[in-house]
């Protein structure tokens, strides 16, 4: 049964209407259908967090949710961070500390530490830490990110 | 793609019908467990009732009988409600312990309970508090305490067509320190090895242990032990927590290294809550 449900949703500051197929997860919705492939996929169980995303301002895992949750929101991902072509300066401070490797867990990791900075605009070490408790680097640039999160919340 | 049918549900009338007329159907609060488990075959669920947006689940209140949390209210709602910091930190502790920042903004204690894990973090603190379970359905409304609430491993006591509504906490809330100690194998995003909880109320204690049994359990010989007996000696009084438990050897550890773990775990929450002797 791919049954599709008609959803309306605000993704990125603008307002869409679409079909979702019920049974689909947020995360390939916002891949295969919205083509917003920033968002990464990694394990698809809660555990890693390169499929973060906000929703109503939260960070959530987007292979938990089912896209026709979708409905209502407000959904924010990595690409609707920059503005006017100018990046947003937490993606700023992530190239100025090389706070990568790969970047397969960037989007995801920035999307955490968004959400944190703006809730907490000086984060301590362990606010930090919270924060990003579900986002895995298998590269281990931890010490980096922590770091850019630091830079980028100074500012 | 998983299939199902999903239906958005704010009316509790409607869930109650959907619940008792329709197979398999599961209500879907964060879906951190369902979404799962479904992946994997767990649930086989054709009908998910989506309730996090039912009014009636949203409550977060505190009253003079004590604190109310809604079964729609995300873990890190608790974990942020200052009455809940306040007068029962050990339900802090225990939200907070569930998997990472981003689960929490969508896991529900509700879930957590329904799910019926013996290591579900959040039952060891609401068996230390005894909370008071709401539960609604067609037939209208009952509680049940948490102890009775979970059956059996992934088994709960609702009945076909009923809801958890809310998770309440009595007052008077206890006098004096509780604590929450989870043995993992990493720092964040597994599930319980063990998970301990004591609470000190006055001059008395109470003690509740996860992941070492069919449900989670009260270590009552230990309670015993301090609250009627007098042990002063906490090591002492943490010995006897073997005959409390029947832990099963899995994946996250042995039998024999859980009967440990539970003894260290009950000692040092003694130690913490209790005063060092
Ligand atoms: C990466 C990851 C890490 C995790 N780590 C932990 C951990 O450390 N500790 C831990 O204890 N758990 C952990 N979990 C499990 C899970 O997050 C919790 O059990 C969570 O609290 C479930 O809540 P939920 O709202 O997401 O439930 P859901 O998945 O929506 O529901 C769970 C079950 O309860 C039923 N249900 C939900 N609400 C109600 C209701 N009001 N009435 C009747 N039935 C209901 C559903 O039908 C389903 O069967 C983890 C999960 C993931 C994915
Ligand atoms: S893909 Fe969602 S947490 Fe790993
Ligand atoms: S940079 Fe490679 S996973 Fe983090």
């Amino acid at each position: 049964m791919s049954e599709k449900m008609t959803i309306k949703f605000t993704v990125n500051g603008i307002q869409e209407k679409k079909e979702a197929a019920v049974g689909q997860t947020l995360l390939k919705f916002i891949r295969d259908e919205l083509h917003l492939t920033g968002t990464k996929e990694g394990c698809e169980i809660g555990e890693c967090g390169a499929c973060i995303v906000l929703l109503d301002d939260r960070p959530v895992n987007s292979c938990l949710i089912l896209a026709v949750e979708l409905d209502g929101k407000n959904l924010v991902t990595i690409e609707g961070l920059s503005q006017n072509g100018e990046m947003d300066r937490l993606q700023q401070a992530f190239i100025d500390h090389a706070a990568f490797q790969c970047g397969y867990c960037t989007p995801g990791m920035i999307m955490s530490a968004r959400a944190l900075i703006d809730r907490k605009p000086e984060p301590t070490d362990e606010d930090i830490n919270e924060a990003l408790s579900g986002n895995l680097c298998r590269c281990g640039a931890y010490q980096e990110i922590r770091e850019a999160v630091k830079d980028a919340s100074k500012k | 793609m998983l299939s199902y049918e999903y239906i958005k549900c704010t009316d509790l009338n409607l869930a109650f019908q959907e619940l008792e007329e329709g197979k398999q159907v599961y209500p879907l609060a964060g879906g951190t467990d369902l979404i799962v488990g479904m992946r994997g075959g767990k649930f086989a669920a054709k009908t998910l009732l989506d309730i996090k947006d039912v009014p009636e689940l949203k409550v977060l209140e505190e009253n003079d009988r004590g604190i109310t949390i809604g079964a729609a209210i995300t873990l890190n709602d608790v974990v942020n409600f200052a009455p809940v910091r306040k007068n029962i930190p050990i339900l802090a502790e225990g939200c907070h312990s569930v998997g990472s920042y981003s689960i929490r903004n969508r896991a529900t204690i509700a879930g957590n309970i329904c799910n019926a894990s013996p290591a579900a973090d959040t039952a060891a603190p609401l068996y230390a508090l005894e909370a008071i379970i709401n539960i609604t359905g067609p037939g209208g409304e009952r509680t049940v305490p948490v102890r009775e609430f979970f059956t059996g491993p992934g088994k709960n006591a609702l009945q076909k067509g009923e809801l958890v509504r809310s998770i309440h906490i009595p007052a008077p809330y206890p006098e004096g320190k509780g604590v929450y100690l989870k043995a993992s194998r990493t720092g964040s995003v597994d599930l319980a090895s063990v998970g301990v909880a004591v609470q000190r109320w006055g001059d008395k204690v109470k003690v509740a242990v996860g992941a070492v049994a069919a449900t989670p359990v009260r270590a009552h010989n230990v309670e015993k032990a301090i609250n009627e007996n007098g042990e002063t000696n906490w090591a002492a009084a943490a010995k006897l927590s073997c005959d409390d438990i029947s832990p099963i050897t899995d994946i996250r550890c042995t039998r024999d290294y859980r009967f440990h773990l539970v003894e260290v775990l009950i000692r040092r929450g003694l130690e913490q809550t209790m005063g060092v002797k």
